[in-house]
């Protein structure tokens, strides 16, 4: 636990650190990173990250040589400029997932003082503090009674922005006890969002954009620890390397809502539920190979080869039905109109029943993307002969 | 002179001489604009901004467009044609409550439906696809009907009293009402920190004021073996369905209970047990013989549909919209689109408004204009306006009636006017 005057230093990522550590931070990041690597510290700092760098790779929950010091502070700009430099995102989203768990079982330490004060004075958001604590239902276990009581209670708009990448079911507006603007939540859950907040901030870029990549490298002691991470990075890359459907099915016949998805996971972003089970279900009607699926989900941040087999192999047992575009549209997946798809939005014209008809699932978006194809192969062999 | 050209002249007019009645929105000059003129072909001219009030006021008495629409949206270029480069600043959130999109029993009375293909016509809302050809494209009749008004300020009303005040603690002051000027009411919540959400977020509270994707799991509602009473006074979802649940059971007498519970997917069974232990039965749901999950969370999906507004979702969430600006009139009615105070709201009658200052029928003023007209449609439901109804009419009925009523046949396309001097 840390009282408030070193809260900066634990948590580099509140404002109120950057301001008191780097108020002369130059534009040019090369003027930090050399010092850094020119300073007595520098060993120390390269290998500290290099173990973080090494716990995303393998996404670990946790570091155990992590200290909350003042090098704590400077390793945090290092992590950003080498995930610029790197411009990897698979990488950046592991490294900001593992950073930003590390902060919340840090967090959980912390006095509801300090909670509330990062909450209000560091972050901007309208957090209230119930000192008596506030009652806001019961809980029922076959026939016994138990209160739900919170200290805290967090205005709605602040409590939707940082859900915003969540969404899963847990976190829903209309799952959760909303009164008077606000919502009701338990110290745990807000400390939960406060790591969404850590993640996303780790994969800003605050940093001037940063356009002498070579200046940089002419530091010694950073290039050689770029040249280390890059490598590790490597051949763990291989291993997890996002599967390409380049067997029988060819993706580019996808639709926009798949497509989106696919581009999410190979970024090793997290998908929400009903995202999840639309992209399964709909390989699994492909016929797409359960070891490719579950390859497919390997770049998850929560991915456990035994979970996701099972889970996938129960589901091809149930044989589930893909969405409709329907359902689709109500989700709010459905990228037609963002992406301006002529087929989704225009729909296709069926020779059988002489009329221009909408598509109504993506499995039939596929359907008609491999028709026209043999039509057009077809017309090409002719013209050959 | 042509109907359409007719018709024209009395917008003009209207906007000549009321456009004090007009009110100017805030942020005027950052919103788009849209209008559809009144031309054969319904094509609406986007991506237009005014410097102030004064000029779109004199947009209005110069070109007097049929339909008249401003952005939820605030931009820094609003009238740039491009979506990207338009300079997207916020946008306040939006709800439409039309009884286009849900269901009102009337309706069977008064809206009528043809299937484009084979003819095939009907009573009631169009059916997903017709009964006859399968062809899933209709023209419809939708008709304006006091009932179904009165069922979309009931809408208005529990959005505002079950929801906005006492979960989002929205401020009276940010909301802005109007009737719609055709079968429904907009509502508008002005308030800068709602204009930043996103598409998504918006989305969130949707769901919240529709019931959409609830869980039940989560809220704990689907548990039979647990006594739910211990649930009511769960804060958001949870305390409203229980609460409905127990203000059914008490609020109506057994028989119509058992419809209203045999309509919510309950079996006979079951309802003879909840009517023999209404008090207790919901902390032994698991003692009620037949009574599975399934049906029991079909039965809470009823209850949760029951207690959502029934609002036009695509309109709260989609940030580019445009919607009608209040004052102008609407081009399929020739009623005004009109402001309203809560106040104001709780006593409305769009159709009969005593009012004046809030009267939507804005031609009624011209009390003694008589026009004569001749039906064009095969059927044309009745109407009752200012306390006096007309039609049903048939194809080729030929009537004198009031300005204001002519305005509205005319307006929908099903009559056109014809002179004196033709018989
Ligand atoms: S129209 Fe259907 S297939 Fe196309 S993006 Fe939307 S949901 Fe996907
Ligand atoms: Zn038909
Ligand atoms: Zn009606």
């Amino acid at each position: 636990m840390s009282d408030n005057f070193d809260l900066a230093s634990h948590y580099p990522w509140l404002p109120s650190s950057l301001i008191k550590y780097y108020s002369n931070l130059p534009d040019d990041p090369k003027e930090f990173i050399s010092e850094i690597f020119s300073s007595t510290i520098s060993e120390e700092i390269s290998e500290r990250t290099f173990e973080i760098f090494k716990a995303a790779f393998n996404n670990l929950e946790n570091v155990v040589y992590y200290k909350l010091d003042k090098l704590n502070v400077y390793m945090y700009l290092l992590i950003k400029i080498l995930l610029i430099v790197l411009n990897d995102k698979l990488l950046t989203n592991r490294v900001a997932n593992l950073y930003s768990k590390i902060n919340y079982y840090d967090l959980l330490e912390e006095n509801d003082y300090n909670i509330y004060h990062i909450c209000n004075e560091e972050l901007n958001l309208n957090v209230q503090y119930l000192p008596e604590g506030e009652v806001y239902g019961n809980k029922s276990y076959e026939n016994n009674q138990q209160q739900v009581i919170t200290n805290f209670k967090i205005f709605f708009i602040d409590y939707l922005n940082l859900v915003a990448n969540l969404r899963d079911e847990y976190r829903k507006l209309i799952n959760n006890p909303l009164s008077n603007g606000f919502v009701f939540l338990k110290k745990k859950t807000l400390i939960r969002l406060l790591q969404e907040y850590v993640r996303n901030k780790i994969k800003e870029v605050e940093i001037k954009e940063i356009t002498k990549k070579d200046d940089l490298l002419n530091i010694k002691g950073f290039r050689e620890l770029l040249e280390k991470i890059s490598a590790a990075w490597k051949n763990r890359k291989d291993e997890i390397e996002y599967y390409e459907f380049d067997g029988t099915e060819d993706a580019s016949f996808y639709p926009p809502c798949i497509q989106e998805i696919r581009s999410k996971a190979k970024e090793g972003q997290n998908l929400i539920h009903t995202e999840r089970l639309l992209i399964l279900w709909f390989l699994l009607a492909l016929n797409v190979p359960i070891e490719d699926i579950v390859k497919f989900f390997s770049t998850m941040p929560d991915f456990d080869q035994e979970k996701t087999t099972y889970q996938v192999n129960f589901a091809k047992r149930k044989g589930y039905k893909v969405y409709l575009c329907e359902t689709l549209k109500s989700l709010d997946l459905c990228r037609a109109n963002k992406d301006k798809e002529k087929i989704c939005t225009e729909g296709y014209y069926s020779k059988t029943q002489e009329a221009q008809r909408k598509i109504s699932s993506p499995l039939q978006y596929v359907h008609v993307r491999q028709h026209r194809n043999r039509r057009e192969s077809k017309n090409k062999s002719n013209i050959n002969n | 002179m042509s109907d359409i050209d007719y018709l024209k002249r009395l917008f003009q007019d209207y906007y000549r001489k009321k456009t004090n009645q007009i009110p100017p929105i805030d942020s005027l000059n950052q919103r788009e604009f849209g209008f559809i003129p009144w031309d054969d072909i319904i094509i609406m001219n986007r991506h237009i901004s005014f410097v102030n009030y004064e000029a779109f006021k004199n947009y209005l008495s110069k070109f007097s467009p049929r339909h008249i629409y401003s952005s939820g949206a605030l931009y820094n270029n609003p009238d740039h044609t491009d979506m990207n480069k338009k300079g997207y600043l916020g946008c306040d959130f939006l709800i439409d409550i039309d009884v286009d999109h849900f269901y009102t029993p009337c309706k069977k009375d008064h809206d009528l439906w043809y299937c484009k293909k084979c003819g095939k016509n009907g009573i009631g809302m169009a059916p997903n696809k017709c009964p006859k050809c399968e062809n899933s494209q209709f023209k419809s009749l939708s008709w304006i009907c006091e009932k179904c008004l009165s069922l979309a300020k009931n809408e208005i009303f529990k959005l505002i009293e079950d929801f906005l005040l006492p979960d989002f603690k929205i401020n009276k002051e940010e909301l802005k009402v109007v009737f719609s000027g055709h079968r429904g009411y907009h509502l508008k919540i002005e308030n800068e920190k709602i204009r930043n959400l996103s598409g998504a977020e918006r989305r969130e509270i949707v769901d919240y004021l529709t019931g959409e994707n609830i869980s039940y799991e989560i809220l704990g509602l689907n548990d039979l073996n647990s006594n739910l009473y211990f649930l009511e006074d769960n804060y958001g979802w949870t305390k409203k369905i229980i609460n409905k649940i127990k203000k059914n059971i008490h609020d109506y007498p057994n028989d119509v209970l058992k419809d209203i519970l045999s309509d919510f997917g309950l079996n006979r069974e079951i309802i003879e047990y909840i009517l023999n232990d209404k008090n207790n039965f919901l902390k032994n749901l698991w003692k009620i013989k037949g009574l599975g999950e399934k049906t029991w969370v079909n039965f809470l999906k009823n209850i949760t549909k029951n207690l959502g507004a029934k609002i036009d979702v695509p309109v709260s969430i989609d940030i580019h919209r445009l919607i009608r600006y209040p004052g102008s009139l609407h081009g399929s009615t020739g009623f005004r689109v009109q402001e309203l105070s809560l106040s104001e709201l709780e006593t409305f009658k769009p159709l009969n408004e005593i009012n004046q200052e809030i009267d939507p029928i804005v031609f009624a003023e011209k009390k003694d204009v008589k026009i004569k007209i001749e039906i064009l449609e095969n059927k044309v439901p009745s109407i009752k306006i200012k306390g006096k109804t007309y039609g049903p009419y048939n194809k080729g009925t030929i009537e004198i009636i009031p300005l204001h009523v002519a305005v509205f046949l005319l307006c929908k396309g099903v009559a056109k006017t014809r002179s004196f001097i033709d018989d």
